[in-house]
């Protein structure tokens, strides 16, 4: 008997048992929906947060250069505080790596590879900008501050960014960077002007009252429209409410002010939504920086980690440096005095291509600091997808291993219906082996169709939640986020989700088969 | 040489207490051409004869042979190969699968035996066409009558021309009339075509009717 008999067959005694196949298919469409559903929502997760890192060419030049913070030179004096011994030229040589401080007294020094020792000021970036294979070095300066724009005020983080290369500013939607590193100048994200926007206002004062209603598509603006919207803000400005710059303030004590900080604002409302209004903003006695808008950078696509920090628009460095002195939380100035420094806590890195990165890392690392880089990294962050894809793969995996048994259960059924038949097609020649295909195929037959349906199922679940998802990350989050795709069913995934199914049936139907072939056909022919 | 042989055949049930014997040391020759009644009664052992004929059982002691060769070597699928070329069986509930069409349990066996969907339709109508059915082919079993069916049956025997037609009893859930004229049929097949057709039954009237020889059983024995 060929095998197109034998699919005939097979496929006629599942249509006999109309009820009885359904339920055994939906058992394992179940099966394999889950897993379509899980292992798509870890591949889309992969995707979002490497894959769109991946897509941004830079990734793969970029670091992160950590200096020594208050913690980590508290650490390498042995525990000894600065207040301790008072002495605050100690501090000062203990950051330099030709005198290490830990030689005399520490007991329990942090790893050297765990912990920068050096602290990272101007000099120490002027040395990392020296490195060979070092393009760009920038320190990453950011400060909490208050921002007046279309007649609103929000509590937003700034960033300072060099004029000329900095790669920060180089996916502009409209505009340009800074002309002068002292330039009353702002480069905003497409995230500032939506977070401004009369939209997001609106959206979050009726979140309460949800007036709204959740029911509402996330607005997903075509590349014209968002071209067009940067465009309009440039040349507008935007105020900076600051402490008074270079103040020896009477509102602090050792360079610690008391004046309220924009990190705890008492003006703040408690929404969430970091607005202020404006009669406290005026109040508070801040000095009022005024800002013109050159150039709007492109929002970074998807949920994935937000490679340039979370601040929505950067000031030039200097300015940036000069305002974050007079603003910075009590609690990080406090740390600054106690390690008697005041270095930068990370530097922003670019190497000349991706093949400088592991050298330049170990530079770096030598020279005192700690090197992060997102391609350093990814091989463990891949690592650590694959566990997790493989144990959402396992938990669909049970549901199709409990509905194999349906499949045995179902098969075992038939083959006791069908005693006879198996007996008749014994006697006119049939042979074991052809009926026991008739029932692999059967099996696989049900695994094919289950398959196919369960990635279909899969696929209507993931549309399913996508849509519930983005309303209430747009709910969440409060301004216009892009439309997320949190699942991705690549072929490779519902092809293997179909052939596992498939094997998964042809397991089951072992026993009954083998069960089938043993069948004796004088018993089995014996009597009506 | 005799087309069917038992030579010395046993054929032993083991049960809970005790060892049933069905065939006591049976010895048959079968010639071409013939048309042999086994009589018994019921427990005689001669439906377990025709089940070793037909290659569905093997014997306890001594061999059945086909054309002068034993079926002791062959292995099951050879045994297979054997039910499918050499014999034709046919019952006395006929057998048919009830879901298929006449001409689809026709059809059944030429599957089996590896012909094309084309020439299975073909071979089909032609077989149900020699045992005078071929208008009622796409009738499923529940809608023939027995006479019928056991046509079907018959016509789904001769399917891979097996030189040996084995019937089992065939007229026991047939009326006289019907009754004759399956047995008609059968010794038509053997008139025409030269078959060989070992008869099991109990009707000693349609046994002397037909059959060139008759062979007693009585409690596994020849008599």
């Amino acid at each position: 008997m060929n095998f197109t008999d034998i699919i005939a067959l097979a496929a006629r005694n599942l249509r006999q048992a109309k009820l009885r196949t359904s339920l055994t298919v939906i058992g394992v469409v179940v099966g394999v929906a889950a897993i379509i559903t899980m292992v798509s929502f870890g591949i889309g997760l992969r995707r979002n947060i490497i894959g769109q890192a991946l897509g941004r060419l830079d990734v793969f030049t970029a670091m992160t250069v950590f200096g020594a913070d208050t913690n980590d030179m508290l650490a390498l004096r042995g525990g000894r505080t600065a207040l301790d011994d008072g002495e605050e030229e100690d501090a000062q040589d203990g950051a330099k790596p030709e005198d290490p401080p830990s030689t005399n007294s520490s007991p329990a020094p942090a790893p050297a590879a765990a912990r920068p020792r050096r602290v990272l000021d101007d000099e120490a970036l002027a040395e990392i900008a020296k490195l060979d294979g070092v393009s760009f070095a920038a320190p990453i300066v950011t400060f909490p501050s208050f921002v007046r724009f279309n007649e609103r005020t929000r509590q937003q983080w700034a960033a300072g960014a060099r004029a000329g290369d900095d790669p920060r500013l180089r996916n502009l939607l409209a505009g340009r960077g800074f002309s002068d590193e002292n330039a009353d100048e702002v480069v905003i994200k497409e995230e500032f002007l939506n977070g401004y926007s009369d939209e997001a206002f609106r959206r979050r004062r009726n979140r309460r009252g949800n007036s709204g209603g959740p029911f509402r598509q996330a607005s997903d603006k075509s590349d014209e429209e968002r071209k067009r919207a940067a465009e309009d803000a440039l040349g507008k400005e935007i105020t900076l409410y600051s402490a008074p710059v270079g103040d020896a303030s009477p509102t602090s004590v050792f360079g610690i002010p008391l004046l309220d900080f924009p990190s705890n604002f008492p003006g703040r409302s408690d929404d969430g939504a970091n607005e202020v209004r404006d009669e406290v903003a005026d109040r508070s006695g801040f000095d009022r920086y005024v800002f013109r808008i050159v150039g709007v950078v492109k929002s970074e696509d998807g949920m994935g980690l937000r490679v340039y920090g979370r601040s929505d628009f950067y000031l030039p460095l200097e300015k940036a440096k000069r305002l974050r002195e007079a603003n910075v939380s009590p609690m990080e100035r406090m740390g600054d005095a106690l390690a008697g420094h005041s270095g930068y806590w990370a530097a922003e890195l670019r190497v000349l291509d991706p093949s400088r990165i592991k050298p330049v890392t170990k530079r770096v690392t030598d020279l005192g600091f700690r090197a992060f880089s997102l391609a350093n990294q990814l091989e463990e962050i891949e690592r650590i997808f694959l566990i997790v894809n493989s144990s959402l793969a396992l938990i669909g995996g049970i549901a199709l291993l409990v509905a194999s048994f349906g499949i045995s259960n179902t098969m075992i059924m038939s083959i006791r219906e069908r005693t006879r038949e198996i007996g008749v097609m014994k006697a006119i020649g049939g042979s074991d082996g052809e009926i026991m295909r008739i029932f692999f195929v059967e099996a696989s037959l049900i695994g094919l169709a289950g398959g196919v349906m369960g990635v279909i199922g899969g696929w209507g679940i993931d549309r399913v939640a996508n849509t519930l998802a983005n309303r209430w990350v747009l709910r969440q989050a409060g301004q216009a986020v892009r439309h997320i795709e949190f699942f991705s069913i690549p072929w490779y995934l519902s092809g293997g989700a179909i052939l596992f199914a498939m094997a998964i049936s042809l397991i089951a139907a072992i026993y009954p088969a083998m069960r089938a072939a043993r069948v004796d056909p004088i018993k089995a022919l014996r009597y009506e | 040489m005799p087309i069917l042989e038992a030579r010395n055949v046993t054929r032993e049930y083991p049960m809970k207490a005790e060892t049933v014997r069905a065939l006591a040391g049976v010895s048959v020759a079968i010639e071409r051409g013939e048309f042999v009644a086994i009589l018994g009664t019921s427990g005689s052992g001669k439906s377990t004869l025709l089940n070793l004929f037909g290659g569905l059982d093997r014997p306890t002691g001594g061999e059945i042979l086909f054309d002068g060769e034993s079926l002791a070597p062959l292995s099951s699928r050879e045994m297979s190969r054997y039910r499918l070329r050499r014999v034709g069986m046919i019952f006395q509930s006929f057998n048919l699968i009830p879901t298929m069409t006449a001409r689809e349990n026709v059809s059944l066996a030429l599957a089996f035996a590896g012909l094309s969907k084309t020439e299975r339709r073909k071979r089909s109508l032609e077989l149900l066409d020699r045992v005078g059915l071929s208008q009622r082919a796409e009738h499923l079993p529940s809608e023939l009558s027995g006479g019928e069916q056991q046509r079907v049956s018959i016509a789904r025997a001769i399917a891979n021309a097996p030189q040996a037609l084995l019937a089992d009893e065939p007229t026991g859930n047939l009326d006289s009339n019907r009754a004759a004229e399956v047995i008609g049929l059968l010794d038509e097949m053997r008139r025409r075509d030269g078959k060989t057709v070992v008869l099991v039954t109990h009707d000693q009237e349609l046994a002397q009717n037909f059959a060139t020889r008759i062979i007693r059983l009585k409690d596994g024995k020849v008599v």
